[in-house]
């Protein structure tokens, strides 16, 4: 067996915590990051069932004011931002001129002329680059990464959990929507496919609000829950993640993210080639696969039909709740139907599985 | 961490255990906690030669999957099947009902290159922490 060694990833804001916690730190992208505290197994199934509080400060946020700032947005952004109330988030794909995907972000409006954009930690040089490049005199981009911190509470306990600790002021929060707290914000957003919250709030107030959630929390059976299976949720509820689901030459409509784009709006970077594409079709599209034969679907593992390559696998995994193999992965338009056999190549071998629906998961509706 | 006298070791993590021309292979403690929850374990077919430190077999965690390498040459007389149905074995029981083949040893004499439980304990403390 080998292992890879570390280099010098940064270290989240409350660290200590998570090790006081008894996490298994590893690297994320840069970031060294708690993979797991108890198993992944244990994690997925708390989300799932009870209620896990994430630590996802690596995660990048951007203010974008100024008199400007509305239609500066309007004309860079892939959907319409006008009709964003000042309550609410909206999720979409930043979109480069060729079509691809610079990253995928929240938009939180602030205020008539102040937005809030949240984005992947990998990508947030990237992203800053890609505004400021656009950016008129009148509006300012600044990059609040440094200073902000952002937990998840997500579950079907954590609305219950989140009253218990700061009020019934958040009761009436509806999904995508978010409300003022202590210096950031609380809003019904969330990773996992479950119900539950995203806390952004400064650095300085993280250790106290991660305190109190597990305070209150542990009777609910709250748990710390790490990017193991925060990956693992994330895939059964077919969510895309930037570097693998999404890229720079990968198109939204390619990812099935066409509900998060209009392309009935005015102009924006690669709407000439995405209104092209629609036309056309696709030739590429994002399916989910589950394995029908022994094996675990990886990252850019081939897949197969009669002996021809199709396409390959973007995301794997095995699912603690369920037992299953299941993966993302691109494949060639005529293929992606479900209930279509393919093979799936595991080291050199092939091994079958079949195209699914997506998501893997969908919640009961309460 | 347990890692019994009786064995030998690899520094990938493997253990050894001869009984005359045949050997028992698995996992050491150690790697079966920083594999975390074995999930998955592709075994070697009957009869199939593997060489002194080339994959064998694999195990896969959740997140990843890790080769496991031949200790020394041979040719595979048994695989553990109960570990297909459950993987779960390499973590609980890791030098006895986790075991992960057995091989006829084609060179003795590359035994004498493996480590006693000494010398992996030393490897093992040398291992960067997490």
């Amino acid at each position: 067996m080998t292992m890879t060694l570390e280099t010098e990833p940064s270290k989240l804001p409350l660290h200590e915590e998570h090790l006081l916690k008894g996490a298994r730190m590893g690297d994320f992208g840069g970031w060294l990051v708690p993979l797991f505290y108890t198993s992944i197994m244990e994690e997925h199934t708390a989300v799932r069932t009870k209620a896990g509080l994430f630590d996802i400060s690596h995660m990048g946020e951007f203010l974008v004011e100024g008199p400007g700032a509305l239609s500066y947005l309007e004309k860079n952004l892939p959907r319409r931002i006008t009709p964003v109330k000042f309550s609410q988030a909206i999720y979409m794909p930043l979109v480069n001129d060729q079509g691809g995907m610079v990253d995928d972000i929240i938009v939180y409006r602030m205020a008539e002329q102040k937005f809030l954009i949240i984005v992947n930690a990998g990508n947030i040089a990237k992203d800053f680059a890609w505004f400021n490049a656009r950016v008129p005199r009148d509006v300012t981009v600044t990059d609040m990464s440094e200073d902000m911190g952002l937990l998840a509470l997500q579950g079907p306990l954590s609305q219950t959990i989140l009253l218990e600790c700061f009020g019934a002021f958040y009761k009436d929060l509806r999904r995508f929507h978010y409300k003022d707290f202590e210096g950031g914000v609380i809003a019904r957003t969330g990773y996992t496919g479950e119900d539950g919250y995203e806390i952004m709030i400064p650095k300085t107030k993280l250790k106290q609000v991660w305190d109190i959630l597990f305070r209150v929390g542990e009777k609910h059976g709250l748990l710390p829950i790490g990017f193991g299976a925060r990956d693992t949720l994330r895939l059964e509820a077919a969510m895309p993640l930037y570097g693998h689901e999404l890229n720079d030459e990968i198109t939204p409509l390619e990812a099935a993210l066409e509900w998060a784009i209009d392309l009935t709006k005015h102009e924006f970077p690669g709407s000439t080639i995405l209104k092209n594409q629609k036309l056309k079709g696709v030739q590429k599209k994002r399916i989910g696969l589950e394995m029908t034969e022994r094996g675990i679907p990886r990252q850019s593992f081939e897949i197969q039909k009669n002996g021809k390559t199709i396409g390959s696998v973007t995301s794997g995994s095995f699912i603690p709740t369920t037992g299953k193999n299941i993966g993302m992965a691109y494949v060639k338009t005529a293929e992606a139907i479900a209930g279509n056999t393919i093979d799936v190549m595991i080291r050199e071998k092939p091994v079958k599985a079949i195209v699914v629906s997506l998501p893997f998961y969908k919640r009961s509706q309460s | 961490m347990n890692f019994p006298e009786n064995l030998r070791y690899t520094k990938t993590h493997e253990w050894i255990s001869v009984q005359g021309a045949k050997a028992k292979v698995g996992v050491t403690e150690y790697a079966q906690k920083e594999i975390s929850d074995v999930v998955f374990v592709e075994l070697p077919k009957l009869g199939t030669a593997v060489q002194q430190a080339k994959t064998a077999a694999v195990v896969e965690s959740v997140k990843a999957a890790f080769d496991i390498y031949a200790p020394v040459s041979g040719k595979i007389t048994d695989a553990n099947k109960a570990l297909e149905s459950n993987p779960g074995l390499i973590n609980q029981s890791p030098y006895a009902d986790g075991w992960l083949f057995e091989l006829e040893v084609s060179n003795a004499s590359e035994l004498n290159s493996l480590l006693t439980a000494a010398q992996y304990l030393e490897a093992v403390e040398q291992a960067p922490k997490h």
